[in-house]
């Protein structure tokens, strides 16, 4: 949980750096982090199902989503965030270099 | 079967191919490749960490068996897959005009 909290907390607080106006598409954020959540919460599922991997049971809460504990869900929602924190960045960055 | 592998080929091609499909074509921009690499480097703390202390484990049967550290290879085609993917919507929903209302 804490990784989780560390990897999210910078973007999040960067994110409201005006120039950047991601919240002006709330909308898009909203949709595409919850496409991603249902395309890749249904991999992991299907992965935890599986058995392809599984998760230290002492390291997560006990709180689970289906299969999942409620860190990793939450990963599908932190992650897309930071994504399109860094990829708007970089692109506001190569604008006021050209 | 190397069913991980097999799945992380899979949602690769589905990511390049729906970057051409819905037109996005963030692949062939220079920028993404910056922050390919940023986000590259975020992995490798956040995911090495996760696997090195065993937080999330592998079932070995599934994999290829080949690591970076302490991260499975199948790792970075998930991750490319999920971060591209999510790149492609931003950019699909963002571009998106807005509905024009009727005039009054």
């Amino acid at each position: 949980m804490l990784v989780l909290v560390i990897a999210g907390a910078v973007p999040f607080l960067l994110s409201f750096f005006p120039p950047l106006e991601i919240y002006r598409n709330a909308k898009a954020l909203f949709y595409s982090i919850s496409l991603i959540l249902l395309l890749f919460g249904s991999w992991d599922v299907f992965a935890v199902w599986r058995s392809h991997w599984y998760f230290d049971t002492y390291s997560v809460w006990d709180f689970k989503i289906f299969n999942l504990p409620v860190e990793e869900v939450l990963f599908f929602v932190v992650i897309p965030f930071c994504c399109i924190f860094t990829w708007e960045a970089v692109l506001y960055i190569k604008s006021r270099i050209i | 079967m190397k069913e991980y592998a097999i799945l992380g080929v899979i949602s690769v091609c589905a990511a390049i191919f729906l970057d051409w499909g819905l037109q996005t074509n963030v692949l062939r921009r220079g920028e993404f490749y910056v922050f390919l690499i940023i986000i590259l480097g975020f992995k490798l703390l956040v995911n090495g960490y996760l696997t090195g202390k065993n937080i999330v484990m592998y079932n070995p049967h599934f994999l290829l068996g080949q690591r970076i550290g302490s991260i499975p290879i199948e790792d970075f085609l998930f991750g490319f897959s999920m971060v591209t993917l999510t790149i492609v919507f931003w950019q699909t929903f963002k571009e998106r005009p807005a509905r024009r209302r009727p005039l009054p």
